[in-house]
């Protein structure tokens, strides 16, 4: 006779909602990084207290996956929201979830002064270095020879000038309290994000200032790429120019 | 109750604190820096959150963000500036937010000046951002009413869950007339049922704009369109000035008014029927008001001190049954009590 027991090994953490399904194309890491943030909001309980921010771009539909309180805010502007819901709202945890044309790009000056104010909220940066949403465009991390729909000869100096570093401008701020560059590309990078996220969280719990992660990403859809080819141009491509790294640490 | 010495600006922030505003977010623009100058001083002491934002785009979503968690807050600033803000106040309007919005013209278009000047009527009742939505609109014209308004501001705001604008202009916003600072007149409202406060012991709640499915876009937008048919029934507000009999009626918005008042005055001495209108309510235009004089005037004249703006509204409401004349500038200094009274004075000859 065989005895058997039954032991959970997976589920989903309570801050996913119960049933809900991921929209992004095959090999994109947005579900990754959006359930690791789950994961530590579980951890930290920090659910029933969290007022999220949903940005433009691929992430905007954070509010149909995270089981928290959301508003949407315009182009740009999560920073900006996130520093109205946190000013009249001290005891709450907020946080916002941004692609890098949103933070870095149309809503730069929201997200560096929101950092140099050091508001107490954390920051996640998704850089997929394009534009994933509109179909796969020129944006501020897209690396220097990259083609995409608006650089069909790769970016070049001439035309489009150079890529921003979000995690370094960020570290420069002296209200940035933690900012760091992780990857997604292996479980131990996987391993190292969800530590990174739990750090911006702690320290707007601490008080210390402006919480920051930025995750390099997949886009296959866009890159015209496999998922696993995708994983691959992240180590071989984008490590080079954006290497990984704690930036900031108070 | 004793009567105090102020400005506009300074009343409008006062009665705002009394109205109980959580957060004030704004950026310096003449001429109602002051605004923000008297709230950087006055919130910290109450210990209420301010924040000298990096641009007026970052104001105003700092409101938003304000709002959807039930706070009151509120942002002030200028035409060019107000600008900025088109696109948030359409995601407000459609997300039904309280925010209130002090708009303290100045001469355009473009940079413009100073000058006091009503050239935002279209910008606040019609709006520059996307989409159909509408936004209630409050016109003071005195200091006094700087304040009564702006507690309004605040409870429309909240009661419909709509963006409010209060729409006033620099030389309202920098006369000093003596005021009293009753309290704030109206209850409070519930934000519990709707308002993001985390989701403790409820499920959680999102607050967006963004609709895919079409009949839930749909749905939203008709829902918004019955709440306005609300606001279109119940809060049209608007002062009536020796109306009854009056042959001509002169109307007008906001400090020009002032000037209208007097000169109305001066042609009734002289013996010409002569009254005002003056909405106070932009947006719901008292459109029921003006079909009604309409009846019994034979002229309506529009003054504005701009080059036409709220005359169409006048023109829309008379709808044809008598004529609507304009008289106006573009800056309001030159419309003095002289020339609005010789202008009633050469429509009557």
């Amino acid at each position: 006779m065989i005895k058997t027991t039954e032991k959970s090994v997976f589920k989903l953490p309570k801050s996913l909602k119960a049933g809900m399904k991921f929209p992004f194309c095959a090999g994109c890491d947005h579900g990754v990084a959006i359930r690791l943030v789950a994961e530590v909001l579980d951890e930290m309980n920090l659910r029933e207290k969290t007022i999220a921010v949903a940005s433009i771009g691929c992430s905007v539909m954070l509010y149909d996956y995270l089981d928290t309180d959301c508003v949407e805010a315009p182009h740009g502007r999560a920073l900006a929201a996130a520093t109205g819901v946190k000013r009249t709202n001290k005891d709450k945890f907020v946080l916002t979830y941004q692609g890098d044309g949103d933070f870095a790009s149309i809503g730069l000056a929201e997200s560096l002064h929101a950092a140099l104010r050091g508001e107490k909220v954390s920051a996640i940066c998704i850089n997929n270095t394009t534009y994933g949403m509109t179909g796969g465009q020129a944006g501020p991390t897209t690396i220097m020879g990259q083609i995409t729909k608006t650089s069909p000869n790769g970016r070049n100096e001439e035309y489009y000038g150079y890529p921003i570093k979000i995690a370094e401008q960020v570290a420069l701020c002296d209200g940035t309290a933690y900012s760091a560059r992780c990857s997604l590309d292996s479980i131990a990078n996987i391993k190292k994000t969800k530590e990174a996220i739990r750090k911006t969280f702690e320290v707007q719990l601490q008080g210390l200032g402006f919480g920051f992660v930025e995750i390099l990403s997949t886009c296959p859809t866009n890159w015209h790429l496999t998922p696993q080819e995708s994983h691959e141009r992240v180590r071989n491509e984008l490590f080079q120019v954006y290497p990984l790294g704690v930036y900031k640490e108070v | 109750m004793t009567k105090t010495l102020t400005t506009g600006n300074h009343a409008i922030a006062q009665a705002a604190i009394n109205a109980g505003c959580d957060g004030y977010f704004g950026y310096p623009i003449t001429p109602q820096s002051e605004i923000g100058e008297f709230m950087s001083k006055k919130m910290q002491e109450l210990e209420r959150a301010y924040v000298c934002a990096e641009s007026e785009i970052a104001a105003i979503n700092m409101v938003l963000g304000a709002c959807s968690t039930g706070a009151k807050a509120m942002t002030s600033s200028s035409s060019c500036a107000v600008a900025l803000m088109q696109e948030s106040l359409s995601y407000i309007a459609a997300d039904e937010l309280p925010v209130v919005l002090v708009s303290v013209m100045r001469a355009g278009p473009g940079l413009g000046y100073i000058y006091p000047s009503q050239g935002d009527y279209n910008q606040a009742t019609i709006g520059g951002g996307n989409g159909d939505y509408k936004i209630i609109v409050l016109a003071p014209s005195t200091v006094q009413e700087c304040i009564d308004l702006t507690y309004k501001s605040f409870y429309l705001a909240q009661k419909y869950r709509n963006p409010t604008i209060l729409l006033a202009d620099g030389l309202l916003a920098q006369m000093m007339e003596p005021v009293e600072f009753n309290e704030y007149p109206y209850p409070e409202i519930s934000i519990e049922d709707w308002a993001l406060t985390g989701a403790k012991n409820r499920d959680s709640r999102a607050i967006y704009s963004l609709g895919p499915q079409e009949d839930r876009l749909v749905e939203r937008v008709e829902t918004l369109f019955n709440k306005y048919k609300q606001i279109e029934e119940n809060e049209v507000e608007f002062e009536e000035y020796q109306t009854d009999n009056a042959d001509l009626i002169v109307t007008c918005f906001g400090s020009i008014a002032r000037n209208v008042k007097s000169a109305i005055n001066q042609c009734r001495e002289k013996g010409l029927k002569v009254g005002m209108l003056r909405p106070i309510t932009l947006y719901p235009f008292p459109t029921k008001k003006y079909q009604e004089l309409a009846k019994t005037t034979k002229k309506f004249l529009t003054i504005e001190m701009n080059m036409g703006q709220m005359v169409r509204d006048v023109r829309l409401a008379v709808n044809g049954q008598v004529p609507v004349e304009f008289f106006g500038k573009s800056v309001g200094q030159w419309l003095s009590v002289e020339d609005i009274a010789a202008e009633i004075e050469r429509l009557n000859s």
